[in-house]
């Protein structure tokens, strides 16, 4: 088809004459035309395909959306998109709410009392905040890991497979698969896969990060929320952390709070700074830390901040 | 200058605290170092023949040859105890001897109808029997020596009387020479005290050897045997030796407690040499040994825990304290669990929470009546139960007796499970149910395990909640949960009240108490190795 939408604009363009003496070789070229412009064409599709998952559609939004502790506010009126499969970091002094906001995303907030939200946050095109939601699927697909490595009293296996169990798996054989696949996913499984049974508690603290990692991943979820990982963490421990970071955002939705800009710069695609509950600037990371449009970004990036 | 007052300060403090736990040491060592020992006791202790008798016959414990070759050598020493008291006896026992001259009277009489005399020969038989009776009997009466010569020599002369040679009136004549011979030493106005005094010193050699061998053997268990113990048997020697007395020295003054030898208080007697005879031959007579009665643990005891050992009221104990942790376990971690996570903040919750620090003040014996109001006369009855105390009513009064201690533990223990851990199972997508059950409750564990010690100690010592809702003194184990028990905080309580036992058996009452001293400690132990154990697997060990 293609190439005959070709051959009809040459034949209006050129004369029949032409056409007809050069009816031999054009039969030729026509051939290889014809294919370069299906591969052009194919990749062109990729592209698009790849382009359509990042930019479309975001999984995590949030449209005016403001949280309140009592009369207190968290955070008000946050707008943004997390681009799905990117690492977005969200950075800002103390107390400006970055992890108000992460929080209720998977509406882990909810535990404390007297809480109030307006606005919207979205989750795979859901508002999370709505009253029929199943917070316990809204979790599943929402995976969390704390500042502090807070693995369960109990065996390491016993630490993965919790959100698996949870679920309904009670087969051994399922559950061995999962808690595998989820510790090489948290980059673990050489460290551990010796002494499963033993005490997650006895690991160090990088690993038990680690763990609450895998142990996040265990649910498969699509989003991971990572409040503060590294803060509890030596360098080392830290680097391993962030090298799992990356290697996640091939296949998670991550959003990652952070105190510290290095990191956010290393890992992350795009940023979003806080300040005193509201989103100044959401841009990408490297616009934030070469070019910020708002001078408070600018300020606290170069250290002037206060 | 500010270093060294730093440093003053700082010894000053460690030296305060050092004394007061030195002085905490010696408290604990004060109150419980006499109890125990004097419970120990009940354990260690010396024994004679007649625990080895008591427990060959009541528990079949020991081998009944080597004990009856022992009962046949101290029978024979024992023997010249009863002849020597027999022999007193009979010289100073008017009522004793005025009976038999009436017996010896009566028996002649009966004998005289079938001789085939004439009705007058028997009337002067008779009436002549009568007057030597008479005569026997103002004899034994008089204080006065004269007299009962005169009397004696009177009823001396028929001694060859025709009518009366070899006929039961013969023994008018014995009798009246053993008394005459009897007498003939003692202070015959010193008769009454020497009587009331005999009774005393029989008295006590029942105590100490047991009924005599040819008695029949008395119904009460406690009564079959002499002193069991050689601590008992020591104390009741030195009563036999020495009377006491309250005497008044001056007028105005407060009587005062003085001894008495007995030795010299019937010198010149027949009883004389009894005393010397007991205090010389007192091991032969009870054979004393070192024994390590650990039975004790584990015997039934007689009525009144005279004999025996504590095992029915060890088992009950374990019984109502177990039974009643097992009620307040779930009932206290449900309701603590239910005010931590699920009740907000509001005026109801804040009354029951008071409500709940009230009820841990509250009296044990308002427990108890409570539990015979309610357990017994209504919740176990509605479900078609006897309306009796029984060892379930007494373990749910005692279980409602510390659910406030259990529930406020358990309260602190699931407060104090951090909240990282609950924010990792609810992001997870656990519910608030499986939180809890998973997550909060085991992290919380060695606290309220801390709960559950603390309810148990309380528990196993308690007396007035299940002094009308289970307990009894006597009886046998219990064969169902309807049944009541034995327990050794009522035992010891019982032991106490019972007058005139607790005087007797004062090993027994300490024993009992060290044994539920001892039996807390123990549960105790084992709750606070298993915490540890859980504790430890909580930190990864």
């Amino acid at each position: 088809m293609l190439a005959k939408g070709r051959e009809k604009m040459l034949m209006q363009k050129g004369n029949i004459k032409m056409l007809i003496s050069a009816l031999q070789t054009l039969q030729d070229k026509k051939e290889t035309n014809a294919l370069s412009t299906v591969e052009m064409k194919d990749k062109n599709n990729k592209v698009a395909e790849e382009e359509n998952k990042k930019c479309n559609c975001a999984v995590v939004e949030a449209r005016n959306f403001g949280f309140y502790y009592g009369s207190t506010m968290g955070v008000k009126n946050i707008t943004m998109e997390v681009h799905p499969c990117s690492v977005t970091a969200i950075i800002g002094p103390s107390g400006c709410g970055k992890s108000t906001f992460l929080r209720s995303i998977n509406r882990i907030n909810d535990l404390i009392p007297h809480i109030r939200t307006e606005g919207v946050m979205m989750v795979n095109g859901h508002n999370v905040y709505d009253k029929n939601t199943n917070l316990v699927n809204l979790r599943q697909q929402v995976g969390m890991v704390f500042q502090e490595p807070n693995p369960f009293a109990k065996s390491i296996f016993d630490n993965v497979a919790y959100g698996p169990r949870l679920q309904g798996i009670n087969i051994r054989s399922k559950l061995q698969q999962i808690v595998e696949e989820s510790l090489k996913g948290a980059a673990l499984w050489d460290e551990v896969k010796d002494d499963l049974k033993k005490s997650a508690l006895a690991l160090s603290g990088g690993q038990q990060q680690r763990l609450c990692i895998a142990r996040a991943l265990a649910t498969k979820p699509d989003i991971l929320l990572m409040d503060e990982p590294c803060s509890a963490l030596d360098p080392i421990a830290t680097g391993k952390i962030e090298d799992l970071i990356d290697k996640l955002q091939r296949d998670y939705t991550i959003v990652i709070v952070t105190h510290n800009m290095q990191q956010a710069a290393r890992v992350s695609e795009r940023t979003a700074f806080f300040c005193l509950g509201e989103l100044i600037e959401y841009d990408s990371t490297a616009k934030i830390f070469r070019n910020p449009s708002k001078k408070q970004t600018e300020d606290y990036v170069t250290g002037r901040f206060g | 200058m500010r270093l060294i007052i730093r440093r003053i300060t700082d010894k000053a403090f460690t030296c305060l605290t050092g004394t007061s736990i030195v002085l905490l040491t010696l408290v604990l060592v004060i109150i419980l170092g006499p109890m125990v020992w004097r419970g120990a006791k009940a354990v260690i202790f010396k024994d004679t023949i007649e625990f080895r008798k008591m427990q060959l016959d009541l528990y079949n414990r020991g081998s009944s040859e080597d004990l009856n070759t022992e009962i046949a050598e101290a029978k024979n020493v024992r023997a010249v105890v009863y002849e020597i008291i027999n022999k007193f006896k009979h010289g100073i026992d008017t009522e004793e001897l005025i009976d038999k001259s009436k017996q010896i009277y009566r028996q002649f009489g009966k004998e005289l109808r079938y001789k085939g005399i004439t009705s007058e020969e028997y009337q002067k038989i008779r009436s002549l029997a009568r007057d030597l009776r008479d005569r026997l009997q103002a004899a034994f009466e008089s204080n006065d020596k004269k007299i009962i010569k005169e009397n004696i020599d009177y009823v001396l002369q028929y001694r060859r009387n025709e009518y009366f040679v070899d006929t039961t009136a013969a023994e008018f004549f014995t009798l009246a020479e053993d008394f005459y011979k009897t007498i003939e030493n003692i202070d015959l106005n010193k008769r009454q005290e020497y009587a009331a005094s005999l009774q005393q010193i029989e008295e006590v050699i029942f105590q100490l050897l047991g009924p005599k061998p040819d008695e029949p053997l008395p119904a009460l268990t406690m009564e079959r045997y002499g002193a069991t113990r050689w601590d008992l048997a020591v104390k009741l020697l030195d009563k036999l030796l020495w009377s006491q007395q309250w005497i008044q020295k001056e007028a105005g003054q407060p009587l005062v407690k003085i001894r008495f030898s007995r030795a010299e208080e019937f010198a010149g007697t027949k009883l004389e040499s009894l005393f010397g005879y007991i205090n010389n031959n007192f091991d032969k007579m009870l054979k004393p040994e070192f024994r390590f009665y650990w039975q004790y643990f584990i015997d039934d005891s007689t009525p009144g825990h005279y004999f025996g050992g504590v095992g029915p009221e060890i088992l009950g104990t374990l019984l109502l304290t177990l039974l009643a942790m097992l009620f307040v376990f779930p009932l206290g971690v449900i309701s603590a669990a239910y005010l931590v996570e699920c009740a907000s903040d509001n005026i109801a919750v804040r009354i029951i929470r008071m409500c709940i620090n009230t009820l841990a003040g509250v009296p044990s014996i308002v427990f108890g009546l409570f539990g015979l109001a309610f357990f017994i006369l209504f919740f176990i009855p509605l479900f078609g139960g006897p309306s009796k105390p029984c060892v379930l009513a007494a373990s749910l009064t005692l279980a409602v007796l510390t659910l406030p201690v259990m529930i406020r533990a358990s309260e602190e223990a699931i407060r104090s499970v951090p909240q990282a851990y609950k924010e990792a199972s609810l992001g997870l997508g656990a519910s608030r149910f499986s939180t809890l059950v998973k997550v909060t409750l085991p992290a919380a564990l060695p606290g309220i395990l801390t709960g559950l010690i603390l309810s148990l100690s309380r528990v196993a010592g308690e007396t007035a909640p299940i002094l009308f809702t289970g307990a009894v003194a006597l009886g046998p184990l219990p064969k169902s949960l309807f049944d009541p028990t034995r327990t050794l905080s009522y035992g010891s309580y019982d032991i106490a009240v019972g007058d005139r036992l607790a005087m007797l058996v004062p090993h027994q009452q300490y024993g009992m108490v060290v044994t539920l001293v001892l039996l807390i400690l123990c549960l105790n132990a084992l709750a606070i190795i298993l915490r540890a154990k859980v504790f430890r697997k909580l930190k990864g060990g």
